[in-house]
This record gives C-alpha cells, sequence and structure tokens, in this order.
C-alpha cells in the first residue's frame, strides 16, 4: 500500500481527490493560508501554544474510558470510548477551532466566519473568537436553526451573529455555500474557519491536522491502558473530521482496522440519507473532489438524517482515497438504529451520545459480532447529545412544551 | 495541444479591426423555459450583443448572488440539463452560424457527461468557464482545454502577478477580469484598481481583456470599456428576465442591451 501519511500532496490532492476547486477571488487567500500553516506548523512557539490552549482551556486529554456494560451487552469485543464528549463545549469541534483561531490571529484577520450544521462548529467557533474578541458571523440552514435552537441561543451568547441559510435545502450544505459567499465579498479581512476536512486546500489538511490529537492521544493511552493498539476503530462520518483525527496518527498501523459510520437517514435503498461513500460517485462540491450524492446531471441531491451534522451531501476527500484504498471501510445505519443506539447507550452507560456519535454506536450492532472478547474496540465519543435533546423527544412522541 | 481558432476568436477580430469594445450578455438557460432562452439569444444579438456568456445551472453555484442563484433554481425546476442546453446551442446555430457562445458553469456539472466538452464543441458552443476551476489548474486533464473550445479563466483583485502570468498562458479567446471582491451583482465597482489591474494582465498576454461582475448602468459600462476591451453584464440582465418571464415581454431588455452598447462604443 502507498504510504498514505504523507498526503496531501502538494496541490492538495488525496489520490485523485481534493484539490482547490474555487473561484478565483479565493486562490490568493488559499495560498495565503497554506504558507502560513507550512511555515507555523513546526514552530515550536506554535505548537506550544496549541498545546496549552488544548490542556487548560480545552481539557484535555480527553479520557479513554471502559464501557463494561455495553461490553458485556454485545458479548464481542472490549468496547472503550475515546471521551471527545467531555471536552470543553461538547464535541471535538474545539480541537480545530482552537487552532484555525491561532493561524486567523497570525495572519492579521480581524473578522471569523464559519457555517454549522449542528451547531456544535458555531459554538466552538463562537467560542474561541469570544476569547479573542473577533467579530464572528456564523452561517446555518434555517431547517438547523429550527432543529438545533439550544445551540443557536449558544452561539448567540458568545456574541457571534447567526445568519439563517434559507437557499436550496436551508442545511448545512447551503450554510457553506453562504459562508463561501461571503469569503469571496469579505477576503481582505476574514478569516474562513471550515469545520470539517472537507472544502478546498489547505482546509482537509489543516482541519486534519488539528483533530489529529485524538487519535495521538488514543495511540499513548491504549498502549498505557490495554498494551496494544486498538484492533479496531469507529468513528462517524459527515464531513468527517472526527473520524479523521482519529484514523490518521494510525493509517500506517495496518492491523488497526478502521470503520466510518455514515448517515443511511431512512435507509440506503430508500435514496433519503447522507451516505455518499456507501451510495455516492465522485464529483466536485464546496472546493473538492470527493464522493458526492448527485444525479446523473451532476447536480447535488436532497438529503436526510436525523442529525445535522451529518445531513450533508459531500465527505473529505481523504475519508474518500482511504475508501479507494480500501485502508478504511465504511458503512451506514439509518435513523431508528440510531435512535435506539442514543437510548441503549445513555441507559447503559450513563453517556448521552450526540446523535451523530450515536452511528458509530449503532455500527455495534453490524460490526461487534465479528470480534473476540480478546480484541479492542474504540469508539470515539465525537460529541455529548445535550443538543439533540428536543429532536430525540420529537422522534418519541414525547412533548417538553 | 494546438488550439484551432474559433468564431470566438473571429469575432474578437472583426472587433478589432474595427476598433470595437465587445459586450457579452449572460443568461441562464431554461430560465423562464429554453425556449425563451432562445428568443432571448437571439433577439440579444439584434439589439447588439457580441457574445453570448450561457449559465449552465448548478445547484451550489458559490460564486453567485442571489439574483442569479435564483436563476439557477428556477432553471433546475424545469430540469434543464446540460444535454437540453447543447440542444439550444444547436437550435441557435440554424440560424446564427456567427454569434460565439460561452458555456460558463461549475466543474461537477461537465464532469457528469464524459463528452460534455466534445458535445458542447460539436453542438455549436465555442468556448468553456468553469468558474470553481482555477486557470492555472491541468485544464487538459479536466478536459476543459481542447483544439476546438476557447478556454476562459477569471482573473480577480486578488490574484498575484505570477498567477496572472500563469492564467494568461493557459488561456485561450480572452481574460475575464472580475472586477470587484464579491460575487455576481455585487456593488463595489472600483475602476482605479480595475484599470491598474487590467493593465498589468495587458502587459502579460496579447489576448484582450474583458471585465464583468457588478456592471450595471451605462455609466459603468462606459467607466470600463474605456480601460477594457469589453465588458460582460450577468446579473441585471437575469433580474430583467425574471421581472418580465411572466408576460415574456421582453422589449425593455433588448432597449437596455441596445444602450449599454451604445455606451461601449462613444
Amino acid at each position: 500500500m502507498d504510504d498514505l501519511t504523507n498526503l496531501p500532496n502538494s496541490d492538495g490532492f488525496f489520490g485523485e481527490y481534493g484539490g482547490k476547486f474555487v473561484p478565483e477571488t479565493l486562490m490568493h487567500a488559499l495560498q495565503e493560508l497554506d504558507e502560513t500553516y507550512s511555515e507555523l506548523k513546526n514552530n515550536p512557539e506554535f505548537i506550544q501554544e496549541i498545546d496549552q490552549d488544548l490542556i487548560q482551556f480545552v481539557g484535555r486529554p480527553s479520557p479513554l474510558y471502559f464501557a463494561q456494560r455495553l461490553t458485556d451487552h454485545y458479548s464481542g469485543p472490549q468496547i472503550w470510548l475515546k471521551r471527545e464528549d467531555l471536552n470543553h463545549t461538547g464535541a471535538h469541534k474545539i480541537n480545530n477551532t482552537v487552532g484555525q483561531i491561532l493561524l486567523a490571529k497570525a495572519m492579521g484577520k480581524k473578522r471569523i466566519i464559519a457555517e454549522t450544521g449542528a451547531g456544535q462548529h458555531g459554538v466552538a467557533t463562537a467560542t474561541v473568537a469570544a476569547r479573542l474578541g473577533l467579530e464572528c458571523h456564523i452561517y446555518m440552514g434555517a431547517a438547523d436553526v429550527e432543529r438545533q435552537s439550544l445551540n443557536v441561543y449558544r452561539i448567540k451568547l458568545l456574541g457571534a451573529k447567526v445568519h439563517a441559510v434559507d437557499s436550496g435545502t436551508a442545511t448545512l450544505k447551503d450554510a457553506l455555500n453562504e459562508a463561501m459567499r461571503d469569503w469571496v465579498t469579505n477576503i481582505e479581512d476574514t478569516y474562513y474557519i471550515i469545520g470539517s476536512v472537507t472544502g478546498p486546500h489547505p482546509y482537509p489538511m489543516i482541519v486534519r491536522d488539528f483533530n489529529a490529537v485524538v487519535g495521538r492521544e488514543l495511540r499513548k493511552q491504549s498502549l498505557e491502558q490495554f498494551m496494544q493498539y486498538p484492533d479496531a476503530i469507529v468513528a462517524c462520518v459527515g464531513g468527517g473530521s472526527n473520524a479523521m483525527g482519529i484514523f490518521y496518527p494510525f493509517l500506517k498501523e495496518t492491523n488497526v482496522e478502521l470503520i466510518g459510520v455514515e448517515a443511511a437517514g431512512s435507509g440506503l435503498m430508500s435514496g433519503k440519507h447522507a451516505a455518499p461513500l456507501n451510495d455516492g460517485e465522485p464529483g466536485i462540491l464546496h472546493g473538492a473532489k470527493s464522493y458526492l450524492m448527485q444525479d446523473k446531471n451532476g447536480q447535488v441531491i436532497d438529503t436526510h438524517s436525523i442529525s445535522a451534522g451529518l445531513d450533508y451531501p459531500g465527505v473529505g476527500p481523504e475519508h474518500s482515497n482511504l475508501k479507494d484504498s480500501g485502508r478504511a471501510n465504511y458503512i451506514a445505519v439509518d435513523d431508528e438504529e440510531v435512535l435506539r443506539s442514543f437510548h441503549l447507550v445513555t441507559k447503559l452507560e450513563g453517556i448521552m451520545p450526540a446523535l451523530e456519535t450515536a452511528h458509530a454506536f449503532a455500527a455495534l450492532e453490524h460490526i461487534a459480532k465479528n470480534y473476540k472478547a480478546t480484541q479492542h474496540l474504540v469508539i470515539n465519543v465525537s460529541g455529548r447529545g445535550d443538543k439533540d435533546i428536543n429532536t430525540v423527544a420529537t422522534m418519541d412522541g414525547i412533548s417538553l412544551d | 495541444m494546438e488550439y484551432l481558432l474559433t468564431r470566438l476568436d473571429d469575432k474578437i477580430s472583426s472587433l478589432n479591426k474595427t476598433s470595437k469594445k465587445a459586450l457579452v450578455a449572460y443568461l441562464v438557460a431554461g430560465d423562464p423555459d429554453l425556449n425563451s432562452t432562445l428568443e432571448l439569444m437571439h433577439e440579444f444579438v439584434n439589439a447588439g450583443v457580441d457574445i453570448l456568456e450561457i449559465g449552465v445551472p448548478f445547484t451550489d453555484p458559490i460564486a453567485e448572488g442571489p439574483i442569479i442563484q435564483a436563476a439557477h433554481d428556477r432553471a433546475l425546476k424545469n430540469n434543464t440539463s446540460l444535454t437540453d442546453i447543447f440542444w439550444l446551442v444547436e437550435k441557435f446555430r440554424k440560424d446564427n452560424t456567427e454569434t460565439p457562445i460561452i458555456l460558463m458553469g461549475y466543474m461537477n456539472t461537465f464532469l457528469a457527461n464524459s463528452h460534455a466538452f466534445t458535445e458542447a464543441h460539436c453542438s455549436g458552443s465555442d468556448a468553456v468557464l468553469i468558474v470553481d476551476v482555477p486557470g492555472e489548474s491541468n485544464l487538459e486533464e479536466l478536459g476543459i482545454k481542447n483544439k476546438n473550445l476557447a478556454s476562459i479563466s477569471l482573473i480577480a483583485p486578488t490574484t498575484s502577478e505570477d498567477r496572472i502570468a500563469k492564467i494568461c498562458n493557459s488561456s485561450s479567446g480572452f481574460i475575464y477580469y472580475v472586477t470587484l471582491r464579491g460575487v455576481t451583482g455585487s456593488s463595489h465597482l472600483n475602476i482605479d484598481e480595475a484599470e491598474k489591474n487590467i493593465n498589468f494582465i495587458k502587459s502579460q498576454t496579447s489576448l484582450p481583456v474583458f471585465a464583468g461582475f457588478g456592471i450595471k448602468t451605462p455609466e459603468d459600462a462606459s467607466n470600463l470599456s474605456k480601460i477594457s476591451d469589453g465588458i460582460v453584464i450577468g446579473s441585471t440582465l437575469v433580474e430583467m428576465i425574471h421581472n418580465q418571464s411572466d408576460q415574456k415581454e421582453f422589449k425593455k431588455i433588448y432597449n437596455y442591451l441596445h444602450e449599454m452598447s451604445k455606451a461601449i462604443n462613444r
């Protein structure tokens, strides 16, 4: 197998995926970002500043926790949880924003913009912008503003402005479109903090690198706590930043199985889902070539998922390359399985996962039987579920009013 | 790969000979419907338009402002596909073999049809402008650059000088200078900056430089035509087409184009 760890190449490609497919106005800003990041990423002071923020502001390292009752329930492998839900602001998203805000600062940008689906990235961005006193604008699909109202309020409390996007499907994809248009218009003073391993180069690389702290910690913790690397790592995949962050430091350990879990929505056969790696074709959206949900004319099709954070027709280009190379496997679970899993994990472990994360847990129903009791499987608990209480109640037919 | 001259190059050299500036008009195919688009194309030419730029609708047109976005959405509601647009151009060519046609769109719709660029040429288009493919990309590998189609690239106020040189080298037809930072239809025209940048572009290439984005009034047109070889009008036309689309009474638009045409050749 080719060395997958020294990608992307200088043009931003992971194999045939990735690149910079953007309007000309953005090219200079991307080049500038690429140069700044290349310069800073090996700078000891910059690294120290990020490390200090991750420890003191985010609360890292996140624990690796043995899920005894979940393990007993499935009678498969020993199930361990990488607790990104315990981070400040409640998800892995803060790992990326803590890093990118320092890039923004280094580049002298005064205005921060971001897109968000579930609102976790919006909260994580508004949080770091508040901390540095920077003006912050969050683009969010109008449908998501509705279903993630708690996070919308959190973003506002943090002093950022939320722009509800009505165009297209009024979800994450359209929020990204609008954020890119803002960036084209305000390119000189604005830094765009993309929230996943998507978008044009160098974003997929930068967001992966800032999230890779999760996988690096897991390498150390797994050796300390169960004397070996995990046999399998499972993570949900929308754009794919939590998955890429935990997968990347293990790409060379080919005996560690990497499993990404996409949103099958109402079922892969129904067509109403958000699983481009399972049921899409390569295409170009939001600056990169990657697997994409599209029709035969190359138009992007509507997606559906119970989880706003996974409700996106594309996926990070590095995942597309990992799929084609066979290094990672990608499966999909549907809304009903996810909801059942949400309840199961909450009751068995006292941990309420985000609906995004519940996709990774739901995969256990399919794969746990493939492992022996001596094997170790790690689930990346990418975020906590407080934000999803309203959605879960509605799905269960319970009124909270 | 050797590029053969197209109708577009013929048009440009004939404008040069008569020292005239080019008027390029943009409209979205299928908005309000394909037959109207066909009618508008012919009438645009009658009103003084030199080159037609046909927008290929896409679900996620990130470089477009609200006016053109909405037009893309309407065209997609009518299921307008690239194949329909090839049909449209072929039909137009039955009555007009002279006016150059540029297809402007986003890469994914072209990627979906493995013969898109061959079919574009065979049905009578002369050039393509793919908004989300930067000018120094490997245009041949993507199929954009070939011997029968000119490949138009954008240069923006933010494009660095070293990239301008590269983009000029890989372009044919003309260079499309984006007059502002922003999406189509914005209103932050900066003539001084445009003049400086267009002069630099001209120092790098013998290709003509057309200016577009944010041109609304005959005054804008007149000012920009003094510093460029032609202008592109988009959002204003698209908005006028939409406003008239119920009655399909487009005469106002032709008058506007006629005025713009006069303004650039004053």
